[in-house]
């Protein structure tokens, strides 16, 4: 099965999130790798996903999780050679599925080569290539990212004995975009991997890359430009790459970064995330529509990633601190479960492991205007472990069976990069891929069955989007429209059994299909369309003339 | 109703109030954005048909409030505020609008209720105070409280209060008030009781849904609200119709609920959220000579149907302050308290028309104001509350007479 031409395709695409180091390990290590990763194709083939994104798999220290790049051209060894990648990437190409990559732009590692020279000597050529300073005091009133570690944006160096300029982490130096080498140096980077055969990058930290006295050293003008560069010799030379911006902000800010279509491809709407989870909890459709509904337009070829859970913390960034104060009372009682501004949990713990909550979320992910990003595990409701520190609790092994180490290794399990989670309700012993394959109403064979419907119809990841309001607010339905397709999507957020009556007099006449047995419903008449649902129940109805 | 359960539901009563609905609904709207940002809310707007539709009231009323922009960080509701409109062919009654409510409140198992006026002055923390000792503190009946000047609500000062709180043991100072609230438990009892056709209660309900509070061990408090509501239309210009809602109400409320008081002695302590009660005393323009008139030129004219209302000796210690000079007038509160209780007995007793019972009630209770204005016309807020608790003693004290009274057997006059 080999890759479609279209240069849309990300449009289209069910993305799965892994790390490669989570995935599956080949050589008894206790780490997970490419030639692993390899063996599972089949398995995200199955699952129906079209594309993977990869998290940093560079050689690096490793303090920032593998955003500390050491060296951009390379494999960290814990993983596997960049043959190994190759491999990998040839496979998932064949199966139809694209990879997409990470790129940081914005930083190296303290340990990358460039910084290295640039610190060994002021008057090293490369001493330029990042922000260097006389003083701690430039760029005033520009906030620190990392407020638990860093109490500064600027650090030390003992070694050239100057300040220099950090965003995020003090081993994370922040690369001199006024340089025009550093630019170039970073295109060659990229056309590195776009000539191995990569079909996108998420750029990290794409807010940050230029620095001006008097602002706050975010999405300012320059960095748009940067930006417009890159994907300017992108649509040159390699028109089907996609860029994906990494920038938690508001969707009216992120919509600068979609320029006039001549910037990012794609970007995550960030604020849609934890208002899913309130809507659930709160039983109401408001902070969903309130939230679309100031969405901006973004340019036909532009689309917005969407998630449910990343590796990283559930981002409470993006709500007010009344909002946040519910997430984290109805989600993070223990507070062992927040970090940051965040809550560091996987999808079932969130959700009691109810399976028809997780289905709805699941349901609405795929549903939305966007393109949806499924997280390694949460197919099969794995859990997590809020113990393990940082983020970690939910970068744990993946479940693949009820074998030592959950099939992910054959080291000893003191060897494994992280404990596999192995209590009661989550443990690997029940929950993993072979024994959910093996049962009828599994969540991994629902999943399944989700993602083929949505493949099959191109209006979920093309089509507008446009709410119903009927009465009843635990009711969450809207017509996804694309060309001749035409979707009513209605959700039931509520644990109850609701009715709901809907306006569908613009669709007289039509009938309601039910996607997932192609059952017919009675046609649309004058009424108002009366649908009872229960708890959590979702129905995905196609409109058709009939 | 397609609301679902709910955590809070407050009701107001459109009334025609074209002028003054949107304010309340919109301060009602904003004490949830405020208060309650995380609960089930709902406001259900009892309309009053046509003239409301005509007004636009029931549109402004069942319009969804406005979205907010979500990365603004102003404090704001996180679920939908839901208006939901019951419409009547004609203004309906206060009992019949507060039914309404009830049955909404026992349909959604609201947890706690307020029923509001579509004040112009309504504001946000009021509601929200009339609302938080029943959702947080789970009190069954919420009275309010006002800041007052001192010769404002004399009726409830000095008679609806003390005898109240004499005979039902629980000290709520207003008793009779446009605005209350309420568990979802309470709303429920009420609902099922048979009294809904009663004329009392299709007037004037909320006397009598704190006594069935009181009746069945529920929990009362009161509440601080600031400045009292004004709502667009104030019955209160007519004393003789304001007697007949509330004295005669008071009356009805005492026979319906004999079981609680004449042969039992019951009390219960009533928390006070706020501050306990407020005075002002700036001047004011009543003219307690007029009174006087009306209260002598009264007894004189209604003297055949007193003689029947009023212990004789009562009337005749009547007779005797009504001779004197205005200057040396004064309704003593052992008289005033023993007049009082006549007139509840005697309405027990029906001994006359019971509206036309209230109505002889008048005269009394302007003579009654009259001695109070000029008595306390210098008097500070202390002051005046020192002789509140006074008259409120007195009450008590006569607590037997009435009972007396009541269960003597009289003769009925046809």
């Amino acid at each position: 099965m080999a890759l479609q031409r279209d240069n849309l395709w990300y449009k289209d695409a069910v993305i799965y999130q892994l790390h490669v180091r989570t995935f599956c390990d080949s050589n008894a290590d206790g780490i997970g790798d490419f030639a692993g990763l390899t063996r599972r194709l089949d398995y995200l083939q199955g699952l129906g996903i079209t594309a993977i994104w990869l998290l940093p798999f560079y050689p690096s220290p490793l303090r920032d999780d593998g955003y500390d790049i050491a060296d951009y051209t390379s494999v960290h060894s814990s993983y596997g050679t960049l043959d190994d990648f190759k491999t990998f990437l040839e496979a998932a190409h064949s199966r139809g599925i694209r990879v997409i990559i990470e790129m940081v732009l914005n930083h190296t590692s303290d340990q990358h080569p460039w910084f290295k020279e640039s610190r060994s000597s002021r008057d090293n050529p490369k001493r330029d290539w990042y922000v260097w300073s006389e003083t701690d005091t430039g760029y005033q009133g520009v906030p620190i990212v990392f407020v638990d570690t860093e109490t500064s944006n600027w650090a030390w160096d003992p070694i050239s004995k100057s300040y220099y300029w950090h965003r995020f982490f003090s081993h994370q130096p922040d690369l001199n975009y006024d340089n025009p080498a550093v630019f170039e140096a970073v295109w060659d980077v990229m056309k590195f991997w776009l000539d191995i055969g990569v079909d996108g990058f998420r750029l990290d930290a794409v807010a940050f890359l230029v620095e001006r006295e008097g602002t706050l050293c975010e999405n300012l003008p320059e960095t748009h430009a940067v930006i417009r560069e890159i994907r300017k010799r992108l649509d040159i030379s390699y028109p089907s790459t996609m860029l994906l911006a990494e920038a938690n902000q508001w969707p009216a800010d992120v919509r600068a970064y979609f320029g006039d279509g001549d910037e990012f491809h794609a970007a995550f709407h960030f604020p849609l995330m934890p208002r899913m989870f309130m809507a659930v909890k709160l039983e109401d459709r408001k902070p969903i529509i309130e939230i679309l509904e100031q969405t901006p337009e973004i340019p036909e070829t532009a689309q917005w990633f969407i998630f449910l859970r990343n590796h990283d913390e559930l981002t409470l960034e993006m709500v007010t601190d009344i909002e946040r104060d519910y997430m984290y009372d109805e989600y993070a009682t223990d507070k062992t479960m927040r970090i940051n501004r965040g809550i560091r949990r996987r999808l079932a713990p969130m959700m009691n492991n109810d399976r028809r909550r997780i289905e709805l979320l699941n349901g609405l992910l795929m549903s939305m205007p966007g393109t949806p990003i499924v997280y390694y595990g949460d197919e099969i409701a794995m859990g997590d472990n809020i113990y393990l520190g940082d983020r970690n609790g939910v970068r744990t092994p993946m479940q693949w069976n009820s074998s030592l180490n959950a099939g992910f290794s054959s080291a000893d399990p003191e060897r494994l990069y992280a404990p596999v989670i192995s209590n009661a309700v989550y443990g690997y012993q029940a929950v993993n891929v072979d024994a959910q394959t093996r049962s009828e109403h599994s969540l991994l064979l629902w999943m399944k069955s989700l993602i083929k419907v949505r493949n099959a119809f191109r209006v979920f990841g093309r089509g507008t989007m446009q709410f119903l309001t009927p009465s009843n607010h635990r009711v969450l339905a809207y017509v996804r429209q694309f060309e001749g397709q035409t979707v009513l999507v209605v959700n039931n957020l509520s644990n109850s059994a609701q009715a709901v009556e809907l306006d569908v007099q613009r669709y007289k006449g039509y009938v309601p299909i039910e996607m997932f047995g192609r059952n017919l419903f009675p046609r649309f008449g004058n009424l108002p369309y009366l649908l009872t649902l229960g708890p959590y129940q979702f129905y995905w109805f196609q409109l058709r003339r009939l | 109703m397609n609301v679902g359960e709910v955590d809070l539901l407050v009701g107001v009563s459109s009334r025609d109030a074209a002028d003054t609905i949107t304010h309340a609904l919109g301060a009602i709207e904003q004490s949830f954005q405020q208060y309650f940002v995380r609960q089930r809310v709902v406001i259900v707007v009892v309309g009053s048909g046509d003239k409301d539709k005509r007004d636009g009231i029931l549109e402004a009323a069942s319009s969804a409030p406005s979205t907010r922009n979500p990365r603004q960080p102003g404090i704001t509701s996180l679920r939908t505020i839901h208006r939901v409109t019951a419409d009547f062919s004609s203004p309906p009654p206060p009992g019949v609008a507060l039914r309404t409510v009830l049955a909404a409140a026992d349909l959604l198992r609201a947890r706690a209720c307020a029923v509001l006026p579509p004040a112009a002055n309504l504001s946000p923390s009021a509601v929200a105070n009339l609302l938080k000792p029943a959702y947080h503190e789970n009190f069954d009946f919420v009275a309010p409280l006002y800041k007052r000047h001192k010769f404002q609500g004399l009726l409830a000062r000095n008679l609806l209060y003390p005898m109240s709180r004499a005979v039902f043991g629980c000290s709520i100072r207003e008793l009779y008030s446009d605005e209350w609230g309420f568990s979802g438990r309470l709303a429920s009892l009420c609902l099922n009781q048979d009294v809904w056709q009663e004329e009392a209660i299709r007037a004037r309900p909320e006397a009598w849904m704190a006594i069935s509070a009181i009746a069945s061990d529920l929990r009362c408090c009161q509440t601080y609200l600031g400045e009292k509501s004004q709502p667009p239309t104030v019955a209160g210009s007519d004393i003789v119709e304001v007697l007949r809602q509330t004295v005669g109400n008071l009356f009805w409320c005492l026979e319906g609920n004999q079981s609680l008081w004449l042969d039992s002695q019951r009390s219960q302590e009533v928390p006070t959220f706020g501050p306990a009660h407020e005075l002002t005393s700036e001047t004011t323009e009543l003219d307690p000579h007029r009174m006087f008139e009306m209260f002598r030129s009264g007894v004189t004219e209604l003297e055949p149907i007193l003689t029947v209302v009023l212990d004789p000796d009562t009337l005749v210690e009547i007779k005797n302050i009504v001779a004197l000079p205005e200057g040396q007038f004064r309704f003593r509160p052992d008289l005033w308290v023993r007049t009082v209780y006549d007139f509840a007995s005697s309405y027990h007793h029906a001994v006359i028309n019971r509206a036309h019972l209230v109505q002889a009630f008048a005269p009394f209770y302007r003579g009654m104001t009259n001695s109070f204005l000029i008595e306390h016309s210098d008097s500070s807020p202390a002051e005046m509350e020192a002789a509140s608790e006074m008259l409120c003693a007195e009450f008590e004290l006569q607590k037997p007479y009435l009972r007396e009274r009541w269960k003597a057997n009289v003769e009925v006059k046809s």
